[in-house]
């Protein structure tokens, strides 16, 4: 057979967004030649929908990817105009870190940084084919015919693969809106055997900041100080700009329900699904009747320019009716579209198609990542990219895959819910997808992940021994709170908590509900202003101290959870041969290929009882295998 | 969540019921243990962990296997049930049809005709009736053959149908098999053992309930609950900004409480539940010679004996089984406590002390015509612990008359009766007072639901701890994620006990019931 010598990439990646981008510079860190292939140089990067990062959940994944060496939360501290903390009031696993940003600064920090990467050759055109040679993906061909050699292919088409976008009745073959969508990826990867589903999503009108009056709207300013994503990022001053928060009106509702039959999602113009959270303005008023009203948020889409991003008005009606609906709204009612809202449908491959190492099952070393795998969000995207990156790499050095379990990271659950529910939706994060959640936070994904990020050489050698220091002077820390003790005397308002104590430690006040670092520093002797990194070491100990109890219980669930996920599957196992197992559970075996029995535990309609049929299967098999 | 996950205990096939570990097994514990290992097999994805390569579990459910499924004696009818995908051709191999135009046996028909032998004589007139797969008890194509009663008929048709591709089936594995194909979940399956192996008509009447699903429909009732607390809980916490209408913690603490409440009322069922499954145990005790053989004895020859072991009973005392209306009656003769003992005795008395604690009540016998008999009743008393007394003034048919009278008047604050273990005298009053102490422990059983396994009912105890905590964590305004990290747990739980796993539910329960999306 016919072996091709000459690669001109070790990698290509198709697809400059967010997605593309991670994994581009992922594999360049390591070391490889890429070539990122994207229909438009000067978009990488480029927000299609709200100009915000993060949120719940989601700026969990960004912490990751910064963690890993990604380029997602400096892009965003570099260019954010307000940046917040939500759930402060809750405990800190679920805090969550959320910025606007300059949409346009955002983009072009980003096309910046990757110009700058010599790794990376950015080529604009438009992939139009796998090049396969023995179930290999080799190169790919372009919409031209142009052929380019690569020793692996990461795919992150985002909304591209046969996008079509609707406005009413109005469809238009488009990506984004204005640009041309990829028509013949789809048939390639059909043709490769690929099953191909259909998606949608949506985004709102953009209007006009200065026919608004924001003198009606509920102002939300920024933190202060300003809550950064990177650990690389050096507190700056920022001057930030407020969001405005304002509510729909009966009238509102009126004309949408009047309407309704125009909207391509109730007319049956689009057939796919959507995001249940994320839902149409029509749709939320056309479910939820009995709400009076529904909140907007006025987004600013950066400095210098006066373009809002209503949030929480996504829609495709017909752009007579959108005009007409968003001027029922409280401060917009002289207001103008910029640019009208509207649904699009895209092309993705359902995701049992893919390993955990995002590589698919069908083409060895064609990596799928982002929205071709049915999520939504640019940080899952990220979080997806910079694991295709990683993991295209070292495929191409016949290293082991790098996964992560979804007791380590959200990237972890985000992959591990993807492989075992295909989904039928856009797939968005939230907390409560993590089931070890107390231990997935914010403040510790370094803790999580520098490990890894060292090992695959994704960050700066001085950056470890860095945050060792930081973590030996957290756990000095948590051992001073802990032995430093107090007379209960000496307390004011929180002695009632210790009334038959004498004596009371540090960590003690700690653990009280809604005490907090600062409440204790008159007592603390110093401790707290004791050391390099004060304020980040203290948070860091406080966090490990007010869920000590509970971390503990968690830690032994992970125990249990990995337990069943070291019972591996051997890749030779056949699920076809299954025998004595309900026709339900062998065809989704045969589906997904579980490759531990944990992971087949979390495969949807799989009982217990097939468990214990495939468990013994396996023992059998292993035992044969001994023979 | 599932996920999430507990594996302490179970698991048959991977290890075995924690309970069932801790105690030294009986013969008879064992032969129901064997079922219960076939049934209890990993019950969620939480608790699959491979301990025992050898475990006589590893069965395999795709062959086919075959047993005699009516009980041992010469009946009028016998049955045989083979299950697995060759029963339908072993049934044609061994079966001919008296039509014989009945070329191809259709499912749930019945058809009369004759099973022969390799050399085609026939070995019995019978009836037989062919299952299709997800129609039939075990879930998988099965065959049930009908014959005339008899050990030796039957044994010849089983031997005919083993001669094909067939084996013998396990204790147990044509349920452990509707189990693993999903017919039945856990704790309905578990009601299966039960109800084989009832001896009363009460224990017959709770393991029927549990295997229509009544504690199965408990539990999910529950399990529901929980995740409408979870979805407002969780909802609430992933979308901080969006102002939604979630129950406050008042709401939720007032669901938790009716939750826990329900929860309470399960677990306490299980005193009820043990004593109908296993039986209302009574010790015989007291000093030597006081009887206790005699009363033994003399309830047994005054009630029908249950012949058939139960399950869980020790034997290692002289101990039987009687039917008191119903109700089985576990009646144990310890060997005699105090009095100067060799070194064979004492261990004696140590389990004899043992038996006393397991007994839900303690008859303690008193030789009236002994000399100091009254002062040592007190001391006696006081070594009882907190069971349940009654005490018995034996042999007044030998005590003298003032000694006799004076029993009126003595009172050691427990119930007391005059009785002749050898005359049967004083028996009738304390008869009826036996039945009246265990009647109570009988409540009317018609609508109530009871759990009858050790494991339930510690799986609804862990959950009922973590719901309490998740109950004190709002109460005391703690932080919502903890509140779910114990509810999550609880949940876990509580899916231990009908085999499920937690998914996904949650989410799509916020997404039905809020409206969500920023």
């Amino acid at each position: 057979m016919f072996v091709v010598k000459h690669f001109d990439f070790d990698i290509i990646v198709v697809g400059g967004g967010h997605a593309g981008v991670e994994a581009a510079l992922a594999a360049s860190r390591i070391g490889k030649t890429v070539a990122l292939v994207t229909m438009d140089r000067a978009r990488l990067a480029l927000m299609s929908c709200n100009p915000a990062i993060g949120g719940l959940g989601k700026s969990h994944i960004v912490k990751e990817v910064d963690a890993l060496g990604g380029l997602m939360g400096k892009a965003i501290d570099a260019t954010g105009i307000q940046f917040r903390r939500l759930n402060l009031s809750r405990g800190p696993a679920v805090w969550s870190t959320r910025a606007q940003a300059d949409r346009i600064a955002y983009n072009d920090f980003v096309c910046r940084f990757v110009n700058a990467d010599k790794n990376i050759s950015v080529i604009e055109d438009t992939a139009g084919a796998f090049l396969v040679e023995n179930a290999r993906a080799i190169g790919i061909e372009t919409e031209e015919g142009e052929k380019i050699f690569s020793r692996a292919v990461i795919v992150c088409s985002g909304t591209f693969l046969g996008g079509l976008i609707h406005i009413g009745e109005k469809q238009i073959p488009a990506g984004r809106r204005g640009e041309k969508a990829a028509y013949k990826l789809s048939q390639s990867f059909r043709s490769l055997g690929f099953e191909v589903g259909r998606l949608k999503t949506g985004t709102p009108p953009r209007l006009d900041g200065r026919t608004i009056d924001f003198r009606r709207c509920e102002a939300q300013p920024g933190d202060e100080p300003v809550p950064f994503f990177s650990y690389t990022t050096i507190p700056y001053r920022l001057s930030q700009i407020p969001c405005h928060l304002t509510y729909t009106t009966d009238k509102t509702k009126e004309i949408i329900l009047e309407n309704l039959h125009r909207s391509p999602m109730f007319s049956g113009q689009i057939k796919s699904r959507g995001p249940r959270y994320c839902p149409s303005v029509e749709d939320k008023i056309f479910r939820f009747k009995d709400k009076p009203r529904h909140q907007i948020f006025l987004e600013p889409e950066g400095n210098g320019t006066d373009e809002i991003y209503p949030n929480g008005f996504s829609t495709s009606l017909p752009e007579d009716v959108q005009e007409k609906a968003i001027r029922t709204i409280i401060g917009l009612e002289e207001v103008q579209i910029t640019k009208p809202g509207y649904a699009v449908e895209y092309d993705y491959c359902p995701s049992h198609q893919i390993k955990a190492s995002l590589e698919t099952k069908l083409v060895e070393r064609l990596f799928l990542a982002g929205q071709i795998n049915g999520t939504s969000g640019y940080e899952e995207a990220a979080g997806l990219g910079i694991m295709a990156g990683i993991n295209a790499a070292l495929a191409i050095d016949n290293e082991p895959p790098f996964i992560l379990d979804r007791a380590t990271a959200y990237i972890g659950v985000m992959i591990d819910d993807l492989i075992t529910h295909s989904t039928t939706e856009p797939y968005r994060m939230f907390t409560s997808r993590a089931e070890y959640r107390l231990g997935l936070r914010e403040d510790n994904a370094r803790d999580r992940l520098f490990p890894y990020a060292r090992k695959y050489n994704l960050i700066p050698p001085e950056d470890y021994s860095c945050f060792e220091t930081l973590r030996n002077q957290t756990e000095a820390t948590i051992k001073s709170l802990k032995r430093q003790s107090l007379p209960v005397s000496k307390l004011d308002g929180m002695a009632r908590y210790f009334s038959k104590r004498e004596t009371v430690t540090l960590a003690e006040l700690l653990k009280i509900p809604g005490v907090s670092v600062a409440d204790i520093r008159p007592y603390s002797n110093g401790i707290i202003d004791d050391n390099e990194f004060s304020a980040e070491v203290m948070e860091r100990a406080a966090i490990k101290i007010k869920y000590d109890g509970y971390i503990q219980k968690q830690e032994r669930e992970v125990e249990r959870f990995r337990k069943m996920e070291d019972e591996v599957i051997p890749p030779s196992f056949s699920f076809e041969n299954l025998t004595g197992l309900r026709n339900e559970a062998k065809e989704k075996f045969v589906r997904y290929r579980p490759n531990s029995l944990g992971q087949a535990s979390r495969i949807e309609g799989v009982t217990t009882g097939d468990l214990a049929v495939l468990s013994i299967h396996i023992k059998k098999f292993r035992s044969s295998l001994r023979t | 969540m599932t996920r999430l996950r507990k594996l302490n205990s179970i698991c048959p096939y991977f290890a075995l019921p924690c309970h069932l570990q801790r105690h030294r097994i009986s013969p008879h514990k064992r032969a129901n243990q064997s079922i219960i290992r076939a049934l209890i097999f990993p019950l969620t994805t939480a608790i699959i962990v491979p301990i025992r390569k050898e475990s006589s579990i590893q069965l395999r459910n795709d062959d086919t296997i075959a047993a005699i499924i009516t009980p041992p004696g010469d009946g009028g009818l016998g049955a045989i049930r083979i299950a697995g995908p060759e029963s339908l051709k072993i049934v044609n191999r061994v079966f001919r049809p008296r039509d014989r135009r009945e070329s191809a046996l259709q499912p749930f028909h019945l058809y009369h005709g004759y099973i022969m032998d390799k050399n085609g004589a026939v070995i019995d007139e019978v009836t037989t009736v062919v299952m299709p797969e997800g129609r039939s008890y075990t879930g998988q194509l099965q065959a049930e053959i009908f014959c005339h009663g008899g050990q030796f008929v039957l044994r010849r048709i089983l031997e005919e149908i083993l001669r094909q591709n067939a084996r013998p089936a396990e204790p147990g594995e044509f349920t452990r098999r509707a189990f693993l194909s999903g017919r039945i979940d856990l704790a309905r399956a578990e009601a299966v053992a039960d109800l084989v192996a009832s001896k009363t008509t009460y224990a017959y009447n709770v393991a029927r309930n549990n295997l229509l699903g009544r504690l199965s429909q408990e539990i999910d009732s529950v399990r529901n609950k929980i995740i409408d607390l979870l979805a407002d809980i969780e909802a609430a916490v992933d979308y901080p900004e969006e102002a939604l209408e979630t129950a406050g913690n008042q709401t939720l603490e007032t669901s938790l409480r009716e939750i826990i409440g329900n929860l309470k009322n399960l677990i306490e069922s299980y005193r009820s539940g043990r004593i109908i499954k296993e039986g209302f145990k009574i010790a015989i005790t007291g000093r030597p010679n006081a009887g206790k053989s005699s009363l033994f004895n003399l309830l047994l020859n005054q009630n029908r004996a249950i012949v058939a072991s139960i399950p869980g009973t020790t034997r290692d005392y002289l101990s039987e089984w009687i039917d008191l209306d119903g109700l089985a009656v576990q009646l144990t003769d310890t060997a005699g406590l105090r009095g100067k003992a060799g070194v064979i005795e004492k261990a004696g008395q140590a389990s004899a002390q043992k038996i006393i604690e397991e007994s839900d009540l303690v008859i303690w016998l008193v030789d009236i015509t002994r000399k100091g008999w009254k002062k040592e009743i007190p001391a006696d008393l006081k070594n009882l612990s907190n069971r349940i007394i009654l005490l018995l003034y034996n042999k007044i048919d030998k005590a003298k008359r003032d000694v006799k009278a004076s029993l009126k008047s003595i009172d050691f604050s427990v119930p007391s009766f005059p009785v002749s273990c050898l005359t049967g005298e004083g028996m009738t009053d304390f008869r009826r007072y036996l039945k009246t102490v265990t009647s109570a422990e009988f409540p009317d059983l018609t609508d109530r639901l009871v759990i009858t396994s050790e494991r339930h009912q510690v799986k609804l105890k862990n959950a009922s701890r973590h719901f309490k905590k998740a109950r004190l964590s709002l109460k005391k305004q703690l932080s919502p994620e903890l509140t779910a990290f114990d509810l999550r747990q609880g949940l876990n739980e509580i899916d231990e006990i009908t085999g499920r796993v937690y998914n996904e539910q949650v989410l799509d329960r916020i997404f039905s019931r809020f409206c969500i999306g920023k």
